[in-house]
């Protein structure tokens, strides 16, 4: 008990003025901000696919490219409030990215059976996850990174969701970069890649985000 | 509000009164620089939590400990607490996940500190009373093993080598070696206990 006492008063002489943290909204709005400056200035750098006005006239790409962007705005926004020991007492909201992939599915499942004839498969293939690896590392670093500037009391959660943000952001740009109409190549290496990487956040978070 | 109360109540079996507007004016001076009642939040923060932490822990050193580490927790991460919401779900949300990490340490210590069976029966003396079986029927019924139990008891037993060095031997991995010998002991025991 004296030990206590003798800690509170430690505690106490060290506690300078602070400044409470930034809504987790606003955080996940400034975080989305950044990735979208991020996918533009890659994409500037990388190229359009070129027939991507056509493209994005098809219902099943263009719905494909909005669950993608709706992946990037729940996972920033659940990134934001795991950030939080208390989830910032919105823990429905934490679950978003649930949904957000719940809308991905039926996409790929509706685009995978318009597939008929099936397009024809690009000739590369593990390529598609290393580059967009090699695009979300940045993402990833700096989600981190900011991330460690508060107190996750679910870092393994905390960290499979900041790595599907980042991954997010890969896998939005090379669909919007790549000329590929393959639905079969785009989820088995852009999407159950990512999946993969989200699995090893869990034990990246433990790493990172531990406090 | 009420509902985030209710829910206190029920999981951390704490008395959840109407001071979380203290806590949260405190907090409010803390942040702004004000130590008096920083020191004053933590030592009624050690209140609320000195029960919960009681429940679940068996020793009252243990307590102590871990509750001064929740201080500390609280300390780092002081930021992340606003003043809007209630305060008792953010220091609780804290003090589980110390308690989770604490549990965990501690469990995982124990499994360290365990003694293997294994060990345990390398340890042990010798058998002290009298077997009914001769050298005689042993050796007899080991000859019946199949051949790569036979070389593994020869090496093991006669010419005293141990399970690591037959897998080497041998060429095969140590617990290969382990159970192959753990069969072979098997089946002279039933052999011969017939």
């Amino acid at each position: 008990m004296a030990n206590i006492d003798e800690l509170i008063d430690g505690l106490a002489q060290d506690a300078a003025a602070v400044k409470p943290a930034p809504h987790p909204f606003k955080l996940s709005i400034k975080w989305m901000g950044w990735a979208m400056a991020y996918l533009i200035i890659a994409l500037a750098l990388s190229g359009l696919r070129p027939d991507l006005l056509l493209k994005l006239h098809e219902p099943l790409f263009a719905a494909e490219i909005a669950a993608l962007a709706g992946i990037l705005a729940a996972t920033s926004v659940s990134a934001a409030l795991l950030s939080f020991p208390d989830l910032h007492q919105k823990r429905g909201m934490a679950f978003a990215p649930v949904i957000a992939f719940a809308l991905l599915l039926p996409v790929i499942f509706i685009a995978w059976h318009a597939d008929n004839p099936p397009a024809p498969l690009p000739v590369h293939s593990f390529e598609c996850t290393l580059c967009i690896t090699l695009v979300a590392l940045l993402p990833a670093a700096w989600i981190f990174y900011a991330m460690r500037k508060f107190a996750s009391t679910h870092y393994h959660w905390a960290g499979s969701i900041a790595l599907l943000s980042a991954f997010s952001v890969g896998a939005l740009w090379l669909r919007l970069h790549e000329e590929n109409d393959s639905i079969m190549h785009v989820v088995e290496w852009h999407y159950l890649p990512m999946i993969v990487f989200g699995i090893a956040g869990w034990w990246l978070g433990k790493k990172i985000l531990k406090w | 509000m009420k509902k985030v109360t209710g829910n206190l109540q029920k999981f951390y079996g704490a008395r959840v009164t109407d001071k979380t507007g203290n806590f949260a004016a405190l907090m409010r001076q803390a942040q702004s620089g004000d130590q008096r009642a920083y020191a004053e939040l933590l030592r009624e923060t050690s209140r609320l939590l000195r029960p919960f932490l009681a429940k679940r822990l068996s020793f009252s050193s243990e307590v102590d400990d871990l509750l001064q580490e929740i201080l500390i927790s609280i300390h780092k991460a002081r930021h992340t607490y606003d003043c809007i919401r209630p305060y008792k779900p953010w220091v609780y949300a804290i003090a589980k996940f110390r308690l989770q990490d604490y549990l965990r340490a501690h469990y995982s210590d124990q499994l360290l500190l365990a003694v293997d069976f294994d060990e345990l029966e390398e340890s042990l003396p010798d058998h002290v009373t009298e077997t009914d079986f001769s050298y005689e029927s042993i050796s007899g019924e080991v000859q019946k093993l199949p051949e790569k139990q036979v070389t593994i008891l020869r090496l093991m037993h006669q010419e005293g080598y141990t399970a690591k060095e037959v897998a080497e031997k041998l060429g095969m991995n140590e617990s290969a070696v382990k159970v192959a010998a753990h069969r072979a002991y098997k089946v002279l025991r039933e052999k011969l206990e017939r």
